[in-house]
């Protein structure tokens, strides 16, 4: 007991410490870059630059002291939550990411959750219980999961659903002409719940639906081409056959067993691809006139938002990487065995 | 002809290769000058024989943008997946002939780096370069590089401990022969297939950026680029979203089917991906 308890700690703590050193990587190489731009952002935040209004600009945000104490300074900064103002809009970078992040984490959910149970119905239908033509819909989920561009499906999406049949609205989280539910969460569906409001919360799946499917799709042929692999594996045929010679009924075996074995895999899956959902968030905010975090990131890049994109991307780096070593934890705890014999390989 | 074609993967691999030399041949001449804004008079207007795919909002001719933009996709995917390759191939061998702790550095970074997506490494990128073609063919090489690295691992992992590289050695083959006549006969059709896999892998993220509007002019005839401009008319002429995004889809389709068709070793590359 102890030896697992004290297992467990070291690779906490192993997992604890790495993410500390994506941090200082990260910050670093974000603090250097931001300093690499051409030009001087003082002279290019003040309308009229003069030498003495730049000098004080420049003692008042501290960069006329050593650069290692500015990135100190940065990174003290960033912990106590105080990303400074946008040079375009002049609000504060961390109401804006307040104002975003729930925008995109509600379409990331809304997409993960769907292409999930898509992924692990398509396999097990098609495994389990050998339907034929569920076997080729799997293959061809897998294909055009992986293969078309995410940018692509939201616009035939768009086509389909909003244009040919009217179904779903083109952009945007709720209709124009509706009065947003008070924000408690940042997520429209919960706050529309939360403040009883049935008509809003209509329209906010209604406003889910595209984006939501057109995110789902990648996540759906990950998961189920993993599941596949996992149910098609021999061992586990042995392992049903000799659980089912034992006595065991079908929910038995699925409940107790086959769950936690097959349910490991798919958790990691989930943690290794979170970095590809946001970048597939970003790309489907675009399509369809999302306002999350993506078209506020793209828009402070191109505008050349210094202190948006200095911290906003570090924000994003950390959350990838906690969700990875969320994901891998849990994972890990839901079949150890896989944990350990994952970790004696030696490949990267 | 015949004879080339007598199994459908070699059909699949004929296919892909006139699709990437059509798609070059874009870059030297196509029917009407891609850029010129010279058919005014029928804007949006629908398949003719004058124009087979019809004309933008903007009176250019939409046969001609395609083309250049297949052409741009291929050139610059290419080039990102070359030089993710690159880069992959010069941190294997780092990572094989360095000392322990470069090692574990290598392959700490590259742990982390495989859950980065491709995108955010544009974006900074993006924050101290112009944004231009090459900036994103630089972040897609640099992005692709944990997924380059692992493969090529993989790859190599194999195949430097095989039974015959070392009865190979054993018989005294020099270094030359060991590679040239020993090594790349076996390791040819899983390089093969992992350039086809890398680049797709540099097609779908390049034209994402690109989508994004990160390539610096608006104008750039280039596939994400085109479904970028065109994404404005999707509800007034849907066809111009259509074709470039079929395209850009049927190139990606093939290379993935011609990389599912090749080998056992090359179905487990592409299921990596």
């Amino acid at each position: 007991m102890i030896g697992h308890i004290l297992q467990f700690l070291r690779l906490t703590g192993r997992k604890v410490f790495f993410v500390l050193v994506i941090f200082v990587v990260a910050s670093t190489v974000l603090f250097f870059a931001v300093r690499a731009v051409p030009g001087d952002p003082v002279a290019l935040r003040l309308k009229n630059p003069d030498p003495v209004r730049v000098a004080e600009t420049r003692a008042r945000l501290g960069l006329d002291e050593p650069v290692p104490v500015q990135w100190w300074r940065y990174v003290s900064s960033f912990v106590r939550g105080d990303w400074g103002h946008s040079f375009t809009s002049g609000r504060m970078v961390g109401r804006d990411v307040e104002e975003f992040f729930p925008a995109t984490l509600e379409l990331g959910l809304a997409g993960l959750t769907l292409g999930v149970c898509t992924g692990i119905l398509m396999a097990v239908f098609a495994e389990v219980f050998r339907i034929g033509v569920l076997r080729r819909l799997s293959f061809l989920l897998g294909t055009l999961g992986l293969t078309v561009p995410i940018f692509w499906i939201g616009m035939l999406l768009l086509i389909v659903g909003s244009w040919l049949l009217g179904w779903f609205p083109s952009s945007g989280r709720l209709d124009l002409a509706m009065i947003p539910p008070p924000v408690v969460t940042g997520f429209v569906t919960v706050d529309a719940l939360l403040a009883g409001d049935g008509r809003a919360f209509l329209s906010a799946i209604n406003h889910l639906v595209l984006p939501a499917m057109c995110l789902s799709l990648y996540p759906a042929a990950q998961v189920c081409a993993v599941l596949q692999a996992r149910l098609q594996d021999p061992v586990l045929l042995t392992l049903v056959i000799s659980l089912r010679a034992r006595g065991l009924g079908p929910l038995r075996i699925w409940v107790r067993h086959l769950l936690k074995v097959v349910s490991a895999p798919v958790v990691t899956v989930i943690g290794s691809n979170f970095g590809a959902l946001l970048g597939g968030a970003v790309l489907t905010e675009t399509v369809f006139s999302w306002p999350g975090i993506g078209r506020y990131l793209v828009g402070a890049v191109l505008d050349r938002d210094l202190y948006v994109v200095q911290n906003v991307l570090l924000i994003v780096v950390l959350l990838v990487v906690a969700v990875v070593f969320t994901a891998d934890f849990v994972a890990n705890l839901i079949n150890p065995v896989a944990g350990r014999a994952d970790g004696k390989k030696s490949q990267p | 002809m015949t004879a080339l074609t007598h199994d459908r993967r070699d059909l699949i691999d004929w296919m892909l290769m006139i699709l990437f030399a059509w798609s070059l041949a874009g870059l030297f001449w196509t029917p009407y000058d891609p850029q010129a804004q010279a058919f005014l008079g029928e804007l949006r207007a629908g398949p003719s024989a004058a124009h087979l795919l019809g004309v933008d909002s903007l009176g250019r001719d939409v046969l001609s943008r395609v083309w250049k933009g297949a052409g741009h996709t291929v050139l610059l995917g290419g080039a990102a997946s070359a030089g993710t390759l690159a880069i992959a191939s010069i941190l294997l061998w780092i990572e094989q002939q360095g000392p322990r702790f470069l090692k574990t550095l290598i392959r700490s970074l590259i742990s982390a780096g495989l859950a980065m997506p491709v995108l955010l490494v544009g974006l900074i990128l993006l924050v101290f370069l112009q944004p231009s073609s090459w900036t994103l063919v630089a972040a897609c090489a640099i992005g692709g590089v944990p997924f380059g690295f692992r493969q090529l691992h993989v790859v190599w992992s194999e195949q430097s401990g095989a039974v015959y590289a070392l009865a190979s050695r054993s018989l005294g083959a020099s270094r030359w022969h060991l590679v040239w006549f020993t090594l790349w006969p076996n390791v040819r059709p899983q390089a093969v297939s992992l350039a086809k896999l890398m680049f797709a892998v540099g097609v779908l993220e390049l034209s994402g950026l690109t989508f994004l509007g990160l390539t610096g002019d608006p104008d750039f005839p280039e596939l994400g680029t085109i479904l970028r401009q065109n994404q404005a008319d999707l509800f007034l002429q849907p066809l111009l979203v259509l074709w470039p995004g079929a395209l850009l889809s049927g190139l990606l389709l093939l290379v993935h089917i011609s990389n599912i068709r090749s080998g056992a070793g090359s179905r487990r590359l592409s299921s990596a991906s």
